[in-house]
């Protein structure tokens, strides 16, 4: 391990910053100097510096800094759970598409299809409109778009090692049908999946940040980075009100990046970059 | 296998794909829990039953699902695409209205991801482990990483805001008139008109949108092109060509460069998707009316008509533009002539 990561920096850099915005998330409350929420209108657009707001405050006096701090708690949880979720559907449907092959296989990887043809952001769209605008189905839309690239993955890996030797072997010793799916031949196709999340995250941060952005995510109201960056819209002179979260954001989609090229590297040597 | 084949094989391959898009469009906009009628009937008619009837026998509301479909689908053929609840226009108006700008927009975006992406990438890999290998690599990794919106907005800030160098939002200054439509291609009109200043003006208002969507895909493009090339350039042909003396520049161009062109066509024509979402964002903070700022405007009226409209429109440009690059794939590839 330390092997790797002497020759892969950016991945320490990547786990420290992440490290640190997770920790920042669960300790916002100590970590902020006011409430979120607090309006305080005779500080409105306060600069950064100004009577106690570091980062400055918005266009309602509300603290810039505490927002931001605050806003890690929404979306990493967000990015987190749209990856999970994305995962477990798609590697479900995969393995069982690679597994019962014939015309499951084709049913299931046209379906799949359909969902790539559509540019992610609009079929989230799309959903999230239908659905309601909030947190909980902005998540839902982004599973929903996010699973078909976990099921042609695993799929083609189940096909490939559904004739190993090992998997005859189960079959011999009198192993059912789901047992060598779910206790054999997952486990070994598994490694790639979490490659795959750990090179997603950051996509799946910024892809839920510019829904937020668009207005379908979290209400106005929240301190969600996506629709901070939306609410500096108004006051765009007050560079403040967005740069800072958009910069949370940069830096914590950066070192999910940093960490998921790493992990491709260090775990697949064919797809290194060199 | 002939070209002829080729090009049909794949083209019947698309059918099944579109017709899957309308229905997967479909079931989105329609099984869903909301309701087009709250979203689009004024709050003090929601208690008037006749209204809300009304407002459902008059968009089909009250078929069942599949006959709606069939008629959606039968309608869609002869290039109907339903009526627009919002502006009450047919969608393929609205859609022919906005598609130019954003055709405009993309195309100026992708062929400034090219430029960026594909030169950054052959100087990663000539130079490789050099200074400006690690520059391109990192700044690979910055570009797929960096909120577009937010690179959007600091953009306009320093570029348009502070030093003036580039017009603002819109696709021309307010007190001009847009040039004769031609095209719908604000600057390809102005030059068709002779109209000289539009044409600089649509350009300084172009230049900034098209360069921060161009630089959303050139990350993308640079990271392949390098890898790509890499893999070509330890090759023995080329070994072959520089003992043959050939010029440094011709064995990069010609000889390496041409064959790592199939993974890069590949992740250009996947690129549209990028550039589609980048779309999205970049007209709406760039007040440029285009497909992706309609897209918007109807998914949050709840405007079924022109939510599928434009979600079908979108996918069948990306089924298209993958469907060119196969066709491609065919003159860059002699294997596949052969094959």
């Amino acid at each position: 391990m330390r092997y790797h990561l002497r020759n892969h920096p950016m991945v320490l850099v990547g786990l420290l910053v992440v490290f640190g915005w997770i920790v920042v998330a669960l300790l916002a409350r100590g970590l902020a100097s006011h409430d979120p929420l607090a309006k305080d209108v005779s500080h409105r657009l306060d600069k950064p510096g100004e009577n106690g707001h570091n980062w400055g405050a918005d266009a309602l006096g509300r603290d810039i800094q505490t927002r931001v701090l605050h806003g890690a708690r929404i979306t990493i949880p967000a990015g987190i759970a749209v990856i999970i979720f994305g995962s477990i559907i798609g590697v479900l449907m995969g393995a069982l598409a690679g597994w019962l092959g014939g015309l499951w296989d084709e049913l299931l990887m046209r379906i799949t299809e359909l969902f790539m043809a559509f540019p992610t952001i609009i079929l989230a769209m799309a959903i999230t409109a239908a659905l309601g605008r909030d947190i909980r189905n902005a998540i839902i839309a982004l599973v929903i778009v996010w699973w078909p690239s976990y099921a042609r993955l695993i799929r083609g890996i189940v096909l490939e090692i559904k004739h190993n030797e090992y998997v005859d072997a189960a079959r011999c010793a009198g192993a059912t049908g789901p047992w060598i799916l779910f206790r054999t031949i997952l486990p070994n196709s598994i490694a790639p999946a979490i490659v795959l999340m750990t090179l997603d995250i950051g996509n799946a941060i910024l892809t839920f940040a510019g829904l937020s952005f668009l207005g379908l995510g979290p209400p106005p109201t929240s301190s969600e980075w996506g629709s901070m960056v939306n609410a500096g819209l108004d006051n765009f002179s007050q560079w403040w009100m967005w740069l800072f979260p958009g910069m949370a954001l940069a830096s914590l989609v950066m070192a999910f990046n940093f960490i998921g090229d790493g992990i491709r590297d260090i775990f697949d040597p064919r797809l290194r970059r060199d | 296998m002939p070209l002829q084949v080729f090009f049909l094989r794949r083209l019947l391959l698309t059918i099944p794909l579109l017709i899957g898009i309308t229905l997967v469009s479909f079931i989105i906009a329609n099984a869903v829990p909301s309701d087009p009628v709250s979203a689009n009937i004024p709050q003090n008619a929601f208690d008037n039953e006749e209204i809300i009837a009304a407002f459902r026998a008059k968009w089909g509301l009250d078929k069942p699902p599949h006959e709606q479909y069939l008629t959606y689908l039968g309608n869609l053929l002869r290039g109907d695409l339903g009526v627009s609840i919002k502006t009450s226009k047919p969608v393929l108006e609205d859609i022919r209205q906005f598609l130019p700008a954003t055709i405009e927009l993309a195309s100026f975006g992708i062929l400034i991801g090219m430029a960026l992406g594909i030169g950054t990438g052959i100087i990663a890999a000539v130079w490789r482990n050099s200074l400006a290998d690690y520059l391109t690599r990192s700044n690979v990794v910055i570009g797929v990483s960096f909120p577009i919106f937010v690179l959007a907005l600091i953009g306009l800030n320093l570029l348009h805001v502070q030093w003036g160098i580039v017009a603002g939002p819109g696709r021309l200054d307010f007190i001009m008139r847009d040039p004769p439509n031609v095209t719908g291609l604000f600057m390809v009109d102005a030059a068709l008109a002779g109209q000289w200043d539009k044409f600089s003006n649509a350009f300084s208002h172009l230049i900034l949108p098209a360069f921060v969507l161009g630089s959303y895909v050139a990350g993308i493009i640079a990271r392949i092109t390098r890898s790509s090339m890499l893999e070509v350039l330890g090759m023995d042909y080329i070994r072959t060509a520089r003992s043959h003396g050939l010029h440094e520049r011709r064995v990069i161009i010609h000889h390496a460069l041409s064959n790592a062109m199939i993974p890069i066509v590949t992740v250009i024509g996947l690129s549209t998707a990028n550039l589609m979402t980048g779309a999205v964002l970049i007209e709406s903070i760039f007040a440029w009316p285009g497909i992706g700022r309609d897209a918007f405007r109807a998914a949050t009226s709840q405007d079924f008509p022109a939510i599928m409209g434009v979600s079908i429109l979108i996918a069948s440009i990306y089924v298209l533009v993958n469907f060119i690059v196969d066709i491609l794939y065919y003159f860059l590839d002699p294997r596949i002539r052969v094959a």
